[in-house]
């Protein structure tokens, strides 16, 4: 039985592979991580409301589903699908327990959360539980006290623990997505979980603030910032403190900056030499590089895991396409060759693929994947509306972008396979940029 | 207006080889400056650009002016616009952005906050952990930073209309300048002519289409063909600044070529002084 669940979970992975435009790569494996990898049978059992009138153990219950699936560590069984009744009864008894482990459940989780009692700040206490259904026996567990405005924060942790025991990574669900948000006439900085809630305002310039990406410690978000409107500054702001600067202010564009791995580059465009082109500033010495020298728009520069090399996009050959080159600006070659319009590229964290823009056939604006030697490419997302600034999260397995799909410019995720579409923003008139944080 | 020379970058020697050039296209005739005009609208030498890179723009001043006014949220614009010291159009003190300084600093490593499960005794809880907020400030608005804008931005179009000024547009993709847009841009160039007073501003626009990143390079190629042609039609260049909003300011948000052309746009500007 079990070997059957883990053979299910294989042809549900290879089956959400997206539409694969290379002929060549019929045999593109895209789970994001090693093709041998086998996603964890988890169930969670009913999370018990403890003390206090809010039904916080429900809502817990349901956010640690929501990051055990988002995992793709986990595979997140249905106990009542597998013929097992759930009832609000904690710790579940050995019955249910082997009753689990024999329907290929690998490991159980339950807990409850409430009030603590006689506490006059009404502070929230969570217990979670793991049960590992191969040794019949408790594995560990956790008790995270803190204001209600941390439950679900609780609920991200614990399942970031989980991840963390059983994978050694440190998990996604505590991660960030900086974006843009229309606030009126003006765009501004926003960062909010990985799971579309809990929004926060980061600038107020009443302007347009653009692009944010994120340094290595989490600690900043470097964006473009049209302080007067009608120049460009390439600005850093520290979210703890919403302290700012300005680190480039050259004259003409200044956009598309990004933090090398080890925080020691920010590789950026400017036009200061009349078109566009790459530079990177020595956040040690304060000291320019210019990387590119050519007549065309060079721009979106991506760094590779190592920080050896970085991907951009260049219009030197007419149209938008992307190029590789050395950190020092050696090296340039050309990667994308399909297409008359690819640009927008991520490197992944894990270094295996590129995601970017690509115009489709039908002049759609719509996410495709390439690996960094490029021979393999594939479309990974379809339909109407112009997506755009894909975004990888931290373990490699997703992405964040923006698309128009469905009217406005929303926040979506889709896994790195192309299955699993998740929209993130609902509320505005424009929300986009979207840059995933380093994990933490 | 130190500020607005030194951002666009007039230094002497950028304004002989704009004089070299506008001479070069008057010489060359039309023909030959569409295809200039196409080819990026740059008329700085990259020679110049490089110097100025590895040498600076003049230090902070040119920054000093740029922040003046213009209004920070949470009043943190620590390093910023300080006079003297700047390197390149750099802030001389940000803090230090390097994963190594962690170590340094003793901070924690990846794995951040992750303490493993704890061990848990029959009938027991687990050990507590307390779990702060996460530590992100949210804005405070600066009541008046918006609509400051607003106020600007209303000045300028009231100036703009009464000027007369027009605007001109794109084909899907392109930055050449069509010959309806030539029509606007003598008219244009009659008005800045006549009214020595007046700077503009060209703001490069784009449709939806394609993305933020590329739409922001596109716009500026849009705002600098109009610029090149201006000077070409005999403008002082130092009158004319440019500026790319990409696809950041629509003039219309529906998804259609009737609204996408709208977008593609040349925005000419009388700047509020």
């Amino acid at each position: 039985m079990r070997r059957l669940l883990i053979f299910f979970s294989c042809i549900s992975v290879l089956g959400g592979v997206g539409v694969i435009v290379d002929s060549r790569a019929t045999d593109v494996f895209l789970e994001a991580t090693r093709p041998d990898f086998q996603k964890i049978p988890i169930a969670v059992w009913h999370f018990q409301n403890g003390a206090g009138p809010v039904q916080h153990g429900g809502r817990i219950e349901q956010v640690l589903k929501a990051d055990l699936r988002r995992s793709l560590v986990f595979s997140l069984m249905d106990l009542p699908s597998l013929g097992i009744k759930v009832a609000d009864v904690a710790p579940p008894e050995k019955a249910i327990l082997k009753q689990a482990a024999d329907n290929g459940v690998s490991v159980v989780v339950w807990g409850k959360a409430g009030f603590k009692e006689g506490d006059k700040d009404a502070e929230v206490v969570m217990d979670g539980f793991v049960y590992d259904a191969g040794n019949d026996d408790v594995v560990g567990g956790k008790r995270y006290v803190g204001s209600s405005t941390v439950v679900r924060l609780m609920a991200h942790r614990f399942a970031d623990e989980l991840v963390f025991r059983y994978t050694g990574e440190p998990g996604i669900a505590r991660t960030k997505i900086a974006y843009v948000s229309e606030q009126g006439a003006a765009r501004e900085l926003f960062v909010m979980d990985y799971d579309g809630y809990e929004p926060k305002q980061i600038t107020a310039d009443g302007f347009l603030n653009l692009m944010p990406r994120w340094s290595p410690d989490r600690r900043f978000l470097v964006f473009t910032a049209y302080r007067n409107r009608n120049t460009q500054d390439i600005d850093m702001i520290e979210l703890a403190t919403g302290k700012r600067w300005t680190l480039v202010a050259l004259p003409g564009l200044n956009i598309t900056p990004a933090f090398s791995p080890d925080g020691n580059f920010l590789a950026f465009a400017t036009s200061q030499d009349g078109n566009s082109e790459i530079y990177t500033l020595d956040t040690r010495s304060k000291k320019f590089q210019r990387l590119t020298v050519n007549a065309g728009g060079d721009l979106s520069p991506s760094w590779s895991t190592t920080g050896r090399e970085l991907v951009f996009t260049s219009d030197r050959g007419g149209a938008p396409q992307l190029y590789l080159m050395g950190a020092d600006g050696s090296n340039v070659r050309r990667l994308t060759f399909e297409g008359d319009y690819n640009a927008a590229p991520a490197w992944s964290p894990r270094g295996n693929w590129i995601a970017y823009v690509c115009r489709t056939q039908k002049k759609e604006y719509k996410l495709c994947l390439i690996t960094p030697d490029g021979q393999k490419r594939v479309q990974l997302t379809s339909g109407p509306g112009v997506d755009d600034s894909p975004s990888w999260s931290p373990d490699g397995r997703h992405v964040v972008f923006s698309s128009t799909a469905d009217g406005k410019s929303q926040i979506y995720m889709i896994n790195a396979d192309g299955k699993d579409l998740e929209r993130l923003t609902f509320v505005g008139t424009h929300n986009s940029a979207p840059a995933w944080s380093p994990a933490s | 207006m130190q500020t607005i020379q030194a951002r666009n970058g007039r230094s002497p020697l950028a304004a002989i080889a704009v004089a070299a050039v506008a001479g070069f296209l008057i010489v060359g005739g039309f023909g030959c400056s569409k295809k200039t005009v196409q080819s990026g609208g740059d008329v700085r030498s990259s020679e110049a650009g490089a110097a100025k890179a590895g040498g600076g723009i003049g230090g902070g001043d040119t920054r000093a002016g740029d922040t003046g006014g213009s209004g920070t949220p949470g009043g943190g614009m620590a390093g910023s616009g300080t006079p003297g010291g700047g390197v390149g159009g750099v802030s001389p003190s940000f803090p230090d952005t390097t994963i190594a300084s962690h170590s340094q600093r003793g901070q924690e490593p990846a794995t951040e906050g992750l303490r493993g499960l704890d061990s848990v005794a029959e009938g027991k809880s687990p050990a507590g952990e307390r779990l702060g907020s996460g530590g992100t400030v949210v804005a405070k608005a600066e009541p008046g930073s918006a609509a400051r804008h607003i106020e600007e931005m209303r000045r300028e179009q009231a100036a703009t209309a009464a000027a007369g000024l027009k605007d001109v547009f794109f084909a899907f993709d392109s930055w050449t300048i069509t010959e309806d847009g030539r029509q606007a841009l003598i008219s244009d160039a009659d008005w800045i002519k006549a009214n020595g007073s007046a700077n503009v501003k060209i703001e490069g626009h784009c449709d939806e289409r394609g993305t933020q990143a590329y739409n922001l390079v596109l716009g500026e190629k849009r705002a600098k063909a109009v610029r090149n042609y201006l000077v070409e039609l005999g403008v002082a260049a130092n009158r004319l600044s440019v500026v790319s909003y990409g696809k950041e300011r629509p003039f219309c948000r529906d998804h259609a070529e009737s609204c996408y052309q709208q977008n593609r746009r040349g925005h000419i500007v009388v700047r509020s002084k």
